[in-house]
């Protein structure tokens, strides 16, 4: 059975991905660490619907696929929104 | 082996639960509360809970993440620490563990995962699994008992979440006139990635697939995993990603309010005329079958209305909270 060695490693680097995150030190390491994970999740629930003997599950990996990476858009975008505001803010200090 | 998988993942669920409360960094929690909700989802996957971790797949990683980040954006960075005495925070403390050690001493009653005999296998699951191809004759189940055996459930839970839809507006105000934005570059320009190509070119070009698969799960929902409810979050996590991109300005004009109003009431509005029109027909309160002349013919006609309901329902709501918090934000 191939499937049970992928399972095995992408469950390590799921916890590996997790203590990144948990740890951080830095913002954009929780990102990253988010985004793995997520990108860990797709992996495995397409190797788990085939190991459950259920491939028709394969659209939810398809789902996340698709969904993951707005949650990345929504963060630069709050990160650039924050920056703009940050600016505008110290501006509107000065005068 | 899924035995052992599920507790590997649990036992990674409490550490990231522990994680959240623990971070005073808001971000951190938001992104660690994405990392639980993948978990989650997972979770349910493992247990064979499909159209269950659909759901948490479109609200989870599509939605819940970009509302976290827009609440973010009108709040202070770091969790404020309360000044409060020891006892204040040991209260809380005690009543979790004395809860926490409850449910756990009556987990102990409970039989094993899987086991046949096992009340919830004996009342009235064998009866849907017995009944659902003979009277409704759809291949998936959880889809005949959320829509009509149990549709009354699913009627509440679509007015649960048209009411939450109308709470959360009247917490952020429907109209937020931008009168007081002087500075017009903050909101429609810069704040939207309209100047980066890159996500912007990637971004746009999902979008009209994201739409296509929330229309495949919308309709395919009696077929394999999926139904109203995931279809309206996966349409809405697209409309999002579009106005993430461009915008919000452009977004909105995508989807104009008004429309988002209407969206939002006529669905719900769907589900109860189906149910009204079955009464008309002289039938019960959403008993499909009276529907069309061959009973089964008649469940799926409704079943089809009423998850177009629940669809549009969903998805009018989620985009409105999402346009409320983001013009909030601009001001």
């Amino acid at each position: 059975m191939i499937f049970y060695p992928v399972v095995f490693a992408l469950l390590v680097t799921m916890a590996l991905a997790i203590v990144r995150a948990v740890k951080g030190p830095s913002l954009y390491d929780r990102v990253l660490a988010v985004n793995m994970f997520g990108t860990k999740t797709v992996l495995f629930l397409a190797v788990a619907s085939y190991l459950m003997g259920r491939p028709d599950f394969l659209d939810l990996a398809l789902a996340y696929a698709l969904i993951n990476s707005i949650g990345v858009m929504a963060v630069l975008q709050f990160f650039q929104s924050r920056e703009f505001r940050r600016r505008y803010e110290h501006r509107h200090e000065a005068e | 082996m899924t035995l052992v998988f599920g507790v590997f993942l649990l036992t990674l669920l409490v550490i990231v639960a522990v994680a959240i409360v623990r971070s005073t960094n808001l971000f951190a929690a938001v992104m660690l509360s994405g990392i639980f909700s993948l978990l989650m989802a997972v979770n349910f996957f493992l247990l064979d809970a499909a159209d269950v971790a659909l759901t948490e797949a479109a609200v989870g990683a599509g939605v819940a993440t970009v509302l976290f980040l827009s609440a973010l954006a009108l709040t202070a960075e770091h969790e404020q620490v309360r000044p409060g005495g020891a006892a204040l925070q040991w209260l809380p403390l005690v009543v979790a563990f004395a809860t926490g050690g409850l449910l756990i001493y009556a987990t102990f009653q409970n039989p094993v995962i899987g086991d046949p005999n096992a009340p919830v296998h004996q009342h009235v699951a064998p009866w849907y699994l017995e009944n659902t191809p003979e009277l409704i004759d759809i291949p998936n189940v959880v889809t005949a008992v959320l829509g009509s055996f149990r549709g009354f459930d699913t009627l509440g839970e679509v007015f649960v979440v048209f009411t939450a839809g109308i709470g959360v507006l009247s917490i952020l105000g429907l109209r937020h006139t931008l009168v007081e934005m002087t500075s017009a570059e903050i909101d429609a320009r810069q704040r939207s990635l309209r100047h980066h190509l890159i996500p912007r070119v990637v971004g746009r070009g999902m979008v009209p697939f994201i739409l296509l698969f929330a229309l495949y799960v919308q309709f395919h929902g009696e077929y394999s995993p999926g139904g109203g409810f995931q279809a309206g979050a996966i349409a809405a996590a697209a409309i999002i990603l579009y106005s993430l991109l461009e915008g919000d300005d452009r977004g909105r004009a995508l989807v104009p309010e008004w429309l988002l109003q209407i969206m939002v009431a006529s669905g719900a509005l769907l589900f109860g005329g189906v149910g009204v029109v079955c009464m008309l027909l002289g039938g019960s309160f959403l008993d499909y079958s009276v529907l069309a002349e061959v009973p089964s013919e008649g469940q799926h006609l409704g079943l089809l209305l009423i998850e177009l309901g629940v669809g549009i329902t969903v998805s009018g709501v989620l985009l409105t909270v999402f346009h409320a918090f983001a013009r909030r934000a601009s001001r």
